[in-house]
């Protein structure tokens, strides 16, 4: 894995001892990342009168996924009105499904309105946290710098934001251009070129039509297909912006409608049900629609069940595939050499540039960093056999430590950013307790942290994640320590319900 | 014998080579076209050669949907381009002998007989539906075929090196389908017995598995004269197929397999020049001779997939 931060200036590390104030001083709260979840959440705690807070982030800019995924086609796959803050509704997106650079501006935006800018320290990349408990104070070291002491700390670093070259034999000696979509090269130019992009899933599909209008020729190296449903894009017309403009609760009516389309969705992508099969049929009658050859369609054909992986929206995957200038390779990848990738049908196929698209590091298992808590234990041994968590949020053991897209939080079917406000809206009511100064910390106690486990593992069981496919979000053995099994609406239940019994108040 | 299959993945996936690992230019070609009797004879063999891996990798890439686990999913996905990467190396070996029509970018392939369009024709059509157990058990009697007769054929025929240095590769990864297929063979005659006969009896009555019977049969004859004609002993066939009785029948789950008594039996037949069989299947060669080509579905795009190249 390629560690990604914009390395410290050296002349900060000189001028370290002329007093940083922060770094004397404790603060109140500290947020890891300036992406959607650092910003939302300093955003909140600043709503609840928490002031004093600061942001560290590993880049030199906000935005986190978006500022980081900015590959030919990036977009959102949950219409724009929903993904987006409910307390920041943006009446100006240009289409249903925005693209990458629209969704930067918009954070961007978010930091500007908010005056968040003078609360974030870029080129901060957090090394580990450790807690001491007699004070009730964690550390945080940083690379090249002086660490800084926090009360409360969020960890705001994203599900997807570790993104490298994936192991592959010979991947070193290839003497070509690789580009990972997460960390695109603007400056290379693909006109006239041949180029192959390993993987197929929710990114792959949106490079790969881009790609296909300029290169030579596009490879596509296919290891397992995905569902694909039609995508319902749309220029957005101007009458709606002016009207959401002019009527804010017009777009959060659209936004209504459009949160329980998603959530009914659930029923068929998170259980097996009547539903699973419709939309199979869907995704069947798609692809025979769009793919003329039958043996294209099979090789296009996934052999698990729909909502087991990232659902691909997509209406020109399909198309580009069937360009003169794409083919789509399912063949296994023996090796990559110097030329190329040598498949095992045994051709060696030579391009001057290989795309990755294969996804991010996600901790499963782990953190992303050390994390100490309470008398030296280490979140990262705890977490070996799979991540665990009360609530998502926090972690027993762990006091004033708090998650976004902690265990359990994550979505399949509706817009991350609704479970992310739900979390943000308890990480402020728990910080707030803390900030009252009545307690050092607070922590979940070992017993509320179990039962909520053992009753989300069982529903889990019954979940179409855990009917056997592999993906990411199932670790090594199998153990689902990402999904949420159910609705958004029981997400937000569960974050919406503070039980102070559940905590140890010190 | 229980085989580790992860162990066998890992193996597999060690082990991987290219058509460009070996040196297509190197002398000896002269060996086979200095011989214009050896000549004409190889050309027919290579060709029917090559299309027989060619449908092996089609079967492996229908087990691949019907594996009971993800680890034999992933090694059939391997097996049906390892099989489709020897039909590229016997490809690339004529044409190293000239024996491909077309013109140096754009060699024509050899037309497939008229069994073999039949078989394409069905595995194209059916073999996606048809359950492991038959697939699983057919392949191991052809790869035997194909590894102890027709290999050692040709290699005892040719004496061109760099058709040594490719089939010394083939069959390395031939042991291994071997090893797999044996296993399989085994996993699947555990259960109760009278299951897996009602199970089989159920499969055989299988309208589409009857069609692909009635493609197969009469396609193993015509390879068996083929390949006399071209002088390849009797004994040698009659050996492999011994070997497949030997080798599936020794443990009891492997003979509980009734689809491993089924093709025991069916192949002891073919080779035996005597037995009724090939009464009713001779005809069938003959009246595929006669079969409208007009009636065959057009070629299906896996089969364009095949090429001679090195890189693309
Ligand atoms: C290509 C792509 C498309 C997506 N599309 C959708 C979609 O359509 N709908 C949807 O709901 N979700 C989508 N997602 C999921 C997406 O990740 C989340 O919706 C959301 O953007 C996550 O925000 P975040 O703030 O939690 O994390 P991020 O946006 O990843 O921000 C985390 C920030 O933390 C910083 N950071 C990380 N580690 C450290 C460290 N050690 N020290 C300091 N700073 C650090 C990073 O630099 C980054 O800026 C998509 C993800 C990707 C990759
Ligand atoms: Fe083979
Ligand atoms: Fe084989």
């Amino acid at each position: 894995m390629t560690q990604y931060f914009d390395k410290a200036p050296t002349a900060g590390r000189r001028s370290r001892k002329s007093a940083d104030p922060a770094a004397v001083k404790v603060v109140e709260v500290l947020i890891v990342g300036a992406g959607f979840a650092g910003l939302g959440s300093a955003i909140q705690l600043r709503r609840a009168g928490i002031t004093d807070i600061a942001i560290v982030e590993r880049g030199s800019e906000v935005g986190g996924t978006w500022r980081d995924n900015q590959y030919p086609g990036a977009a959102c796959d949950i219409p724009s009105n929903l993904y987006s803050f409910s307390f920041a509704q943006n009446p100006g997106w240009s289409r249903g499904y925005s693209g990458s650079r629209e969704i930067l501006e918009y954070i961007k935006g978010l930091a500007r309105d908010h005056d968040l800018l003078p609360l974030i320290r870029f080129q901060h990349n957090v090394e580990a946290l450790d807690f001491d408990g007699g004070e009730g104070i964690w550390t945080v070291t940083l690379s090249g710098r002086e660490p800084i002491k926090a009360r409360s700390v969020v960890m705001a670093q994203g599900p997807l934001s570790n993104a490298g070259f994936p192991n592959m034999r010979g991947i070193e000696s290839f003497q070509g251009k690789k580009i990972h979509s997460a960390r695109w090269d603007h400056s290379y130019d693909f006109a006239g070129k041949r180029v192959a992009v390993i993987g197929t899933g929710a990114s792959a599909v949106q490079i790969i039509p881009e790609l296909v209008k300029v290169a030579d020729k596009v490879k596509v190296f296919q290891r397992t297909p995905g569902w694909v449903l039609p995508r319902f894009d749309f220029q957005s017309p101007d009458w709606a912006k002016t009207l959401f403009a002019k009527l804010p609760v017009s777009q959060t009516a659209v936004r209504e409608a459009m949160y329980w389309i998603h959530e009914s969705m659930a029923l068929g992508m998170i259980w097996n049900t009547p539903m699973t099969r419709a939309l199979e049929l869907l995704g069947n009658r798609f692809r025979e629609m769009q793919v003329k050859d039958a043996w294209l369609r099979r090789q296009l054909t996934p052999d698990f069940k729909i909502g087991c992986k990232r659902v691909l929206m997509t209406n020109d995957y399909y198309p580009a595939l069937q360009q003169p200038n794409c083919e789509l390779i399912s063949w296994p990848i023996a090796s990559i050499s110097e030329k190329g990738i040598r498949s095992v049908e045994g051709l060696e196929h030579q391009v001057d540039c290989i795309v990755f698209a294969t996804g991010f590091e996600v901790s499963k298992n782990g953190t992303p960093f050390p994390v100490h808590g309470l008398g030296g234990r280490d979140l990262n041994a705890e977490w070996s056999g799979g991540a665990q968590a009360y609530k998502s949020v926090q972690v027993s053991g762990y006091p004033n430590l708090y998650f976004t897209f902690g265990p359990n939080s994550g979505p399949g079917h509706n817009s991350a950013l609704v479970y992310m406000e739900s979390q943000i809206d308890y990480i402020v009511r728990a910080i707030g307790k803390r900030a009252t100064g009545e307690f050092k910390y607070i922590d979940v106690r070992a017993d509320a942290q179990k039962a909520f486990n053992t009753d989300i593992q069982k529903r889990l069981a019954k979940t179409n994640w855990n009917s056997g496919c592999k993906s990411w979000y199932l670790s090594a053995d199998g153990f689902n320590s990402t999904m949420f099994p159910g609705f958004a609406t029981q997400f937000a239940r569960q974050m919406a319900d503070f039980r102070e019994r559940d905590y140890r108040l010190v | 014998m229980q085989l580790d299959t992860v162990k066998m993945l890992a193996k597999i996936k060690n082990t991987q080579w290219a058509l460009a690992d070996i040196d297509w230019d190197a002398p000896g070609a002269e060996l086979v076209t200095g011989d214009p009797e050896l000549y004409a004879k190889l050309k027919v063999f290579m060709a029917d050669l090559m299309w027989i891996e060619h449908v092996g990798a089609r079967a492996f890439a229908a087990m691949a949907k019907k594996a009971p686990d993800d680890t034999l999913a992933e090694i059939y996905r391997y097996f049906h381009a390892e099989e489709q990467r020897h039909a590229n190396v016997e490809m690339a070996l004529m044409k190293r002998w000239g024996m491909l029509e077309g013109d140096a970018d754009n060699p024509i392939l050899p037309e497939p007989n008229i069994n073999l369009r039949l078989v394409i024709d069905w595995l194209d059509t059916y073999s996606d539906e048809m359950p492991l157990e038959v697939l699983g058990s057919v392949i191991p009697s052809l790869e035997i075929a194909l590894d102890g007769a027709l290999c050692k054929f040709l290699l005892d025929t040719v004496q061109d090196p760099v058709c040594h240095a490719a089939f010394e590769k083939i069959n390395e990864d031939e042991a291994r389908h071997l090893g797999i297929g044996f296993h399989v063979l085994e996993v699947m005659g555990h259960g109760k017995l009278h299951q897996l006969l009602v199970k089989a009896a159920g499969n055989l009555l299988n309208p589409k598995l009857i069609i692909g019977i009635a493609a197969y049969l009469p396609l193993l004859n015509r390879m068996r004269d083929n390949l006399v004609k071209l002088g390849l002993k009797e004994e040698r066939l009659y050996e492999a197929m011994n070997k497949y009785k030997r080798i599936g029948g020794r443990t009891e789950q492997g003979r509980r397999n009734p689809w491993f008594q089924i093709i025991s039996h069916q192949s002891a037949m073919v080779v035996d020049r005597k037995s009724l069989y090939h009464v009713p299947v001779d005809a069938l060669v003959r009246l595929t001779d006669h079969y409208p080509r007009r009636w065959l579905k057009a070629t299906p795009t896996w089969v364009k997939g095949l090429t001679w190249k090195t890189a693309a």
